[in-house]
């Protein structure tokens, strides 16, 4: 038995790989966006005076947080064409990412409005700041300066979801990996550097968050 | 060619198989995962010097890259590396067991350090071997304070198995994509598909819910 182990062939496949990256960047980029925005609303549900609010953002949150991801991506990737809406594998998978992200994203933003002081929002209500003014400028930025480092945690899950979108034709990192494994015929050497650059890339998200985290609650730490 | 687009009752039959390989894989690679997660802990416990830091970055390794890439790397490049073959069950069972250790290696970590070192502390003193100190004082705290983490952790891992029907293991998402390209139904499927997972993750929370309940019993206050 001989043990081959040779990265340095994988060189001129670097440029595939690169273009590969960009796209998981892009997806990822979106549905961080998708995420926020989805997550935000969520949140605001859950937290809300109305029941049947509260109730609906709960049965969203659950269905999306207990099925599989490739189960969610599958049904819109095969569902959606049957009534009629053609989308590209690119914005379905940004699609599919940013609904499994508003779940986990909607958790986060609620523990921070959850945790804010109940007498700033009563101060709030009694100077007489209409609920849009007291959602724009009191809740959501005290709730997401105190959320960025557990988004900072549920961004780290969506780049490492967004490998499944390869299961969809889409050669981002992963995908555009396959191709360049099946060229070489060193899958083990790929999969190898592609473990580590994912790694490396959720390492430096979350260390960013970390320090962004820091950064905004400095003048809050407990 | 025909087709038979209609569901038939073979196909509960399939779905049951595929029920039957998702929670087989499941429930085997916990317990490997289990044991091998908590034998990089020990690791780690006793100071052993070049393995417990080889255990720590393995676990770092396997929990920040996506499993579908481990998944890669065991069933295309293990076998071209050793020249060996390997099933995709055996690569599965490989995949998900390693992945689970490396979750279960951080919240036993977490759980340890959760038990102050004045008590570990204490119990030197008091001539316990760092064995005893780990049996008798340890565990039972740290076993109590990661139930919350594992419990979140299981019905995580139930959902990983799903990526094994990319390698072509016939569990209950190939299932649904097997029946999905032959009925052409695929809301039908994918939301029967997608039920199953979350009436199995359900099953879970609720085994958990039970078991923490009964780990807390001694908490509360049975009257006098």
């Amino acid at each position: 038995m001989q043990l081959q182990f040779d990265p340095t062939s994988l060189v001129p496949y670097f440029g595939d790989l690169a273009a590969g990256a960009r796209l998981t960047a892009l997806a990822c980029a979106l549905a961080l966006a998708g995420s926020l925005l989805l997550g935000i609303l969520v949140a605001l549900m859950r937290t809300a005076a109305s029941a049947p609010a509260r109730r609906a953002s709960a049965v969203y949150v659950d269905v999306f947080r207990n099925v599989p991801f490739i189960v969610q991506l599958f049904f819109l990737f095969y569902g959606l064409p049957e009534i009629g809406l053609e989308l590209s594998a690119f914005a379905t998978g940004v699609l599919a990412l940013s609904l499994a992200g508003g779940a986990f994203t909607s958790d986060a933003i609620r523990a921070g409005i959850l945790a804010i002081d109940p007498g700033v929002l009563e101060a709030a209500d009694v100077s007489g700041l209409s609920r849009a003014a007291i959602y724009r400028r009191i809740v959501l930025p005290i709730a997401l300066r105190s959320a960025v480092r557990p988004l900072g945690s549920v961004f780290v899950n969506l780049i490492l979801t967004s490998s499944i979108l390869s299961a969809i034709t889409l050669n981002e990192l992963t995908g555009s990996a396959k191709i360049v494994a099946a060229d070489t015929f060193q899958p083990f050497e790929v999969y190898a550097l592609l473990l580590v650059l994912y790694a490396v890339l959720t390492w430096v998200v979350s260390l960013s968050a970390g320090a962004l985290h820091r950064r905004l609650n400095r003048e809050h730490a407990r | 060619m025909m087709r038979y687009t209609d569901f038939t009752t073979h196909d509960l039959l399939l779905l049951l198989q595929g029920l039957g390989v998702s929670a087989a894989l499941f429930a085997a690679t916990t317990v490997i995962g289990g044991i091998i997660g908590l034998g990089w802990a020990l690791l780690r416990y006793y100071r052993v010097p070049l393995l417990a830091p080889a255990a720590a970055l393995l676990a770092e390794l396997l929990k920040n890259s996506p499993v579908l890439v481990q998944l890669f790397l065991v069933f295309f490049g293990l076998p071209v590396l050793l020249e060996t073959d390997l099933t995709p069950v055996q690569a599965a069972l490989v995949t998900l067991s390693g992945n689970t250790a490396a979750f279960i290696y951080v919240i036993a970590v977490s759980a340890i350090e959760s038990v102050g070192h004045d008590q570990t502390e204490t119990a030197r003193v008091f001539g316990l071997s760092r064995w005893q100190t780990l049996r008798r004082i340890v565990a039972p705290q740290a076993a109590a304070f990661g139930f919350g983490p594992l419990a979140g952790l299981l019905i995580n891992q139930l959902q990983v198995t799903s990526l094994i029907s990319v390698i072509g293991v016939i569990d209950l998402t190939k299932v649904g994509a097997i029946l999905n390209l032959r009925t052409l139904k695929p809301f039908i499927v994918w939301t029967v598909i997608g039920l199953l997972y979350y009436l199995m993750a359900r099953l879970i929370a609720g085994a958990c819910a039970r078991v923490e309940a009964r780990l807390r019993a001694h908490r509360q206050w049975k009257g006098l």
